[in-house]
């Protein structure tokens, strides 16, 4: 269990005392930014046992290279970046192993285990999502996925992503319009 | 909060993507329409045990793979110092550096490459 005392350090506090060895340091880590990776992983791979193995390697991945964060931009932007760059490559493994092995579809590279919901209609409403998303473009779908599901301002997911604001923009209206298709058909 | 009808919620993601929209409200809305993404029960404890446990196996690959990337930048290192030291010495014989010398199709003789690194 995560002690109390933790629970109020700043983020560049726990990177301090994580790097210092600090093993309850890093699962304050894991514990405030787990669901902001789930979000990330999960919106972008849907919800299957294998986004589950991705979200471990994104905190792994973090442990390791975590005397790299400067500390310039905020730990959730590095988190961010991480595990957009482990799902975009996990997006193209699948890409490759689907078009060598299989002759499924885009949108069955992915797997859906919706998981359990007070009502019928939330549970629609998950689904619904999901398959949009993952029929969307992947270039795409990150763009979607971090305003619609992190709730990103068009700069700060230009940040995240290391892209210039313009192509942002133009990526989000590209999706609206990728999107209203999509959305017709479900 | 009272459930959303799909419609509903269709018209709420396009306006998600607005770019005139606030991403935060509209990002929350879908959130309490019931769209949400949490990993499985045990996920946060199954990251420190990876960690924690299987730390020196982790730490000792990335070593490896450290070292090998140094090893690898030295060798690229040697190969353009040879590259450079070889255009010198055409540059020095020649008097100019040319295409065809570079392939060794120029017309100098051997032995003054021969000269010019060992001085003999």
């Amino acid at each position: 269990m995560i002690m109390e005392s933790y629970r109020q350090k700043s983020e560049n506090e726990l990177v301090k005392a994580s790097l210092d060895g600090d093993k309850q340091a890093f699962s304050e880590i894991v514990n405030r930014y787990q669901n902001m990776v789930a979000r990330t992983v999960k919106g972008m791979l849907g919800d299957s046992v294998f986004s589950e193995d991705i979200g471990q390697d994104v905190f792994i991945r973090l442990f390791y290279s975590i005397s790299d964060f400067r500390g310039e931009a905020k730990l959730s932007t590095y988190i961010q970046k991480i595990a957009i760059n482990l799902t975009l490559n996990e997006i193209k493994r699948r890409k490759r192993f689907f078009s060598t092995f299989s002759q499924k579809g885009n949108n069955e590279m992915y797997e859906f285990e919706v998981a359990d919901y007070e009502t019928e209609e939330k549970k629609e409403a998950a689904e619904l999502v999901s398959k949009a998303l993952l029929s969307l473009d992947p270039k795409f779908r990150v763009i979607v996925a971090m305003r619609m599901l992190q709730g990103y301002s068009t700069k700060e997911t230009a940040e995240i992503l290391d892209l210039p604001l313009g192509t942002v923009l133009s990526r989000l209206s590209r999706a609206q319009e990728q999107m209203k298709g999509i959305l017709k058909k479900l | 909060m009272k459930d959303m009808n799909i419609p509903d919620l269709k018209d709420l993601i396009l306006r998600s993507l607005d770019n005139d929209s606030d991403p935060g409200k509209t990002s929350a809305e879908i959130e309490e329409a019931g769209v949400t993404y949490k990993f499985s029960e045990g996920f946060h404890e199954k990251v420190l045990d990876t960690i924690f446990s299987a730390g020196d196996t982790v730490v000792r690959k990335i070593e490896f793979v450290r070292n090998l990337n140094s090893v690898f930048s030295r060798i690229a290192l040697t190969g353009v110092a040879a590259i450079v030291l070889l255009m010198i010495s055409i540059f020095v014989i020649q008097g100019s550096l040319s295409f065809d010398s570079f392939l060794g199709l120029g017309d100098s003789y051997d032995e003054s490459i021969v000269y010019l690194l060992t001085g003999n």
